[in-house]
């Protein structure tokens, strides 16, 4: 493990050091008296400018890294059963909810799903983007206003100045995302997650605020973690990919590289289920089984009840995340070979 | 907004026809002969026929029906069979007395439910939230006649800080407020054990919303993330209860009006039972009839206030 | 336990709807403490003529308005009549004004729901439409002009009690059969030749069952307290019945010396509300946390 997070670090940060790393990271949660990791042991690292894509069914945990990172894990259900966050020399999972939240929306922002459902209702899209500037730079109403509207500018809403005063349900699905982009930008965060952004838009919209994403990352220099399950947007977006099943990483590489050779057998089927326009719809493939419950997890490899290369020694213990090169792989079949 | 005023004001119509539509069905068509009600068995035909002609029931039912219509819509309510004077002159004399205690009972239990409903909600299955749950359970299971006996015992007769029969003299201010502060308490109680209930469950719901955790996400403190961001939109589903309770604590005034011996509406109906006045009876049904159309519509434009998705649906 | 869940398969009847109630009713202990209250009302309420220490209506000249003693456990009234004997009896005619008139608004308005609903279009709206006028009157004040111009009669309180009941359980029964119609196996029923009244009785009716239980529970603790309401002013039941609302109006009339005339009816009506909101707010958290109603 700690040769990945090296590696990772080594392969496309400019600064030293980077700006995030995960490190061991187990989150839990209480089901029928007992805890279940739902993220566990993940590390990673996110160079300065990076964009690293975590890539997964729904459920894998890649939303749960995420909020887990944001100090949002919901409470009591939920906890950082273990490992660290360092962003910046602090490690927030030490931090207590007065320093965390001075962080949110400051110097790390989120940007979520359902842009249906994210924005508040009673209160106007401009109130909800200057809020962030009030809180954390301490404006004043017409100065946070003023920059909210520069916001919604930058984000391209049309005729944002007329549209300032609106409520969301006024706004269109692609129209909110665009405002919760605003709202995470307001402070210029160095760090953005961006949990399935563009997941609940349609395709030509999506397309669109892909491209709104990755030239504000570029503008504002972030460096951006990039959740979704959709790998033709992480070859559009990401330099790395980690990608997740079970609450682990089993595969992290540059989306180059993980193109060329995915080597987990996970990553494999996923990529042979990627929809391609040269290929018929029926020729799909599907993975066989389901993912295990979090409560019923396999004490060896969480992939081998599913893999069509298992082997005795799968079920053993759990593989350890090894490679070298920035290429790590969570497989004992593979890694070998 | 103006143009929602209008359109709430323009349904209110036909609600309004159609509960004095409900009103003229009790006191005419129910009891078959209001007349014979009102004489009893041993009254004369000749008795009969006079009341019948007074009371314009020997007329053909629709006629009879669109002169009530008419009467109640242009504010001619008729009068008092007992004291001759008109039905809206007695209403217009006791108003004050119950708007004093309608907006006193409102504004307590506002003030003591939702702050109360927030706090056990945001201590969710602590013991503190099981208390509040099953005290405003049996807030609301008070009848107000009830409510009312036990806290004019306990304050006016043993302890004295108030007095016994609450009607004050309207021009004197501390007179006014001593005579209202047990009335108050006993609607504002129930209330208030209403709309904790309410909003300890709205807000549940509203705290596990993707806005709120939007909030959280972006730095806001907890305090904001409760107050604004959460409040607003808990009291939505708040203001319906509020407008139902509205209905029950036009109910309940008139039992608390009995017990602390107030002027009121409530009053007013119940010695217009007790001397069988027939007209201050039917008068009065019609301006429950109007109260409940203006509860409606009053529920109806706090929506607009609260909801910004209803001023412009 | 969604209502969508709750809706999701077709059940197999009244004894599946009574086995969900009971489910929901073992997670919850102010259920249990509700209904052990309850049930322990109506047992005094069916013993009062064998447990009654006095016969409700004798009179004890010499012992006239007597503070609780161990003879007059509850004391005695004006007419020296003992208050715990009257009590028992009393009991019998909340427990029945209350239950008639919400298990008739009960049956009526949930056929009202049901058939409205099942039937849809037009029809349901103008019914819905003066289920909703007959809603925004508030139960007691529309009970207050019934039995004003009717008279005050235990038929009269029953009809005028059941009236302001029936809207709230015809909104309820009808929701769900609105979502249930546009299933495929009330189709295939169709298909088989059901007629439209076994479809309701047979497979829609079941469904709602568990939420009209609940409503019912509550709602029978509304009847209780419009009941007490109308005869406090003055319009229930003509004494020397000894119905509580009226014991408490009796008492009331002396409260300044003898406060235990009021007090003892007043916490039995308190009692039994109390009883009856635990037990059916318990039921409700339980089928459907998001089921409102009850007013």
């Amino acid at each position: 493990m700690t040769t990945a997070v090296k590696a990772g670090a080594a392969s496309t940060s400019d600064t030293p050091g980077p700006i995030l790393r995960v490190e061991s990271l187990t989150t839990s949660f209480r089901s029928g008296g007992a805890w279940h990791p739902a993220v566990r042991d993940v590390s990673f690292d996110l160079a300065r400018h990076e964009t690293l894509a975590l890539v997964g069914e729904s459920g894998c945990g890649k939303s749960m890294t995420a909020l887990s990172i944001m100090g949002l894990v919901p409470k009591p259900a939920g906890r950082i059963a273990g490992g660290h966050i360092w962003f910046e020399g602090e490690d927030l999972t030490q931090l207590d909810d007065e320093a965390m939240r001075r962080i949110r929306g400051d110097r790390i922002s989120m940007i979520f799903q359902e842009p249906m459902t994210s924005l508040n209702p009673v209160l106007t899209v401009g109130f909800q983007v200057a809020e962030a500037l009030f809180y954390h730079r301490g404006m004043s109403g017409r100065e946070a206003d003023r920059m909210a509207l520069d916001l919604l500018e930058q984000v391209k809403i049309p005729s944002a100045r007329r549209r300032f005063a609106d409520y969301p349900h006024q706004f269109s699905g692609g129209m909110r995302q665009r405002v919760m982009i605003a709202i995470a930008l307001a402070c210029r965060p160095q760090v953005l997650l961006a949990d399935e952004p563009t997941t609940a838009l349609d395709v030509t919209i999506q397309a669109e605020v892909l491209a709104l994403l990755a030239e504000l990352k570029t503008a504002y220099g972030m460096s951006m973690v990039f959740i979704t399950h959709n790998l033709g947007v992480v070859a559009a977006i990401a330099d790395r990919v980690a990608v997740m099943y079970a609450g682990e990483i089993v595969e992290i590489a540059t989306v180059r590289e993980l193109f060329r050779r995915p080597t987990h057998p996970y990553t494999e089927l996923l990529m042979r289920s990627i929809p391609r326009v040269d290929r018929n719809i029926a020729e799909l493939e599907t993975i066989q089984g389901q993912v295990p419950s979090i409560s019923a997890m396999p004490p060896g490899c969480r992939f081998a009840p599913r893999c069509p290369l298992r082997e005795p020694r799968c079920e053993a213990a759990p593989p350890p995340l090894a490679g070298r090169s920035g290429h790590h792989v969570r497989c004992v079949v593979r890694a070998g070979a | 907004m103006i143009r929602y005023v209008v359109k709430r004001l323009l349904f209110a119509i036909p609600t309004l026809l159609a509960v004095l539509t409900i009103v003229f069905v009790i006191v005419r068509i129910v009891p078959g002969d209001p007349a014979q009600t009102i004489l009893g068995d041993q009254a004369s035909q000749e008795a009969l026929e006079n009341l019948r002609r007074r009371l314009g029931v020997d007329k053909p039912i629709a006629v009879q029906y669109i002169d009530f219509m008419q009467g109640a819509l242009l504010g001619n309510w008729g009068e008092s069979m007992v004291t001759g004077r008109p039905v809206l002159t007695e209403v217009w004399a006791v108003l004050p007395h119950t708007v004093d205690l309608t907006v006193a009972a409102i504004l307590l239990g506002a003030l003591i439910g939702v702050p109360l409903g927030t706090w056990s909600a945001l201590h969710r299955n602590a013991p503190i939230d099981y208390a509040t749950r099953i005290v405003s359970l049996l807030g609301l299971s008070f009848p107000a006649f009830v409510s009312g006996i036990l806290l004019l015992l306990a304050f006016a007769i043993e302890l004295r800080w108030f007095p016994v029969i609450s009607a004050g003299k309207l021009d004197n201010p501390v007179d006014r407020v001593r005579n209202l502060v047990l009335p108050a308490i006993n609607l504002g109680i129930i209330m208030a054990a209403y709309v904790t209930r309410v909003t300890r469950s709205s807000m549940l719901e509203v705290l596990g919303e993707d806005y709120i955790r939007t909030a959280r996400a972006k730095g806001v403190p907890n305090r904001a993330v409760v107050w604004r961001h959460s409040l607003r939109n808990a009291l939505i589903p708040v203001v319906t209860v509020v407008g139902l309770y509205l209905g029950i604590l036009i109910g309940n005034s008139v039992l608390t009006e009995i017990v602390f011996n107030r002027p009121g509406l409530g009053k007013l109906i119940v010695s217009a039972l007790n001397q069988r006045d027939y007209t201050m009876l039917q008068g009065l049904m019609v301006v429950y009839a109007f109260l409940i159309v203006v509860v409606n519509l009053v529920t109806d434009l706090t929506y607009g206030f609260i909801d910004p998705r209803v001023k412009h649906g | 336990m969604s209502r969508g869940a709750a809706i999701a398969a077709p059940r197999r009847g009244f004894v599946h709807a009574l086995r969900e109630l009971r489910r929901a009713f073992n997670t919850n202990i102010t259920s249990w403490i509700g209904l052990g209250v309850f049930l322990a009302i109506v047992l005094f309420a069916v013993l009062a003529p064998v447990i009654a220490p006095f016969d409700p209506y004798e009179q004890h000249i010499i012992d006239r308005l007597k503070g609780p003693d161990a003879t007059y456990w509850f004391g005695t009234d004006a007419f020296g009549r003992d208050i715990l004997s009257r009590l028992l009896h009393g009991a019998r005619y909340s427990l029945v004004i209350g239950s008639v008139a919400t298990v008739s608004a009960m049956i009526i308005g949930s056929a009202i729901g049901i058939v409205s609903g099942y039937v849809g279009g037009r029809v349901d709206l103008a019914v819905m439409q003066v289920m909703d006028v007959l809603m925004s009157f508030p139960s007691l004040i529309m009970g207050l002009m019934i039995v004003a111009v009717l008279g005050p009669s235990m038929g009269n309180l029953i009809f005028a009690i059941a009236l302001t009941a029936i809207a709230p359980f015809a909104r309820i029964a009808r929701a769900p059969t609105i979502v249930i119609k546009q299933r495929d196996f009330i189709e295939a029923c169709r298909a088989l030749g059901f007629s439209d009244l076994r479809i309701m009785v047979v497979h829609i009716l079941p469904n709602v069952m568990a939420e009209i239980l609940v409503l019912g529970t509550l709602w029978l603790a509304t009847s209780i307290r419009v009941e007490a309401s109308l005869s406090f002013i003055g319009l229930g039941l003509k004494p020397p019945i000894p119905s509580w609302g009226g014991m408490v109006r009796e008492g009331f009339e002396v409260i300044l010396d003898s406060a235990w005339l009021s007090i003892f009816p007043s916490l039995a009506i308190l009692l039994i509300i109390f009883a009856l909101n635990m037990l059916g707010d318990g039921l409700r958290d339980a089928v459907d946390p998001k089921l409102r109603g009850g007013e």
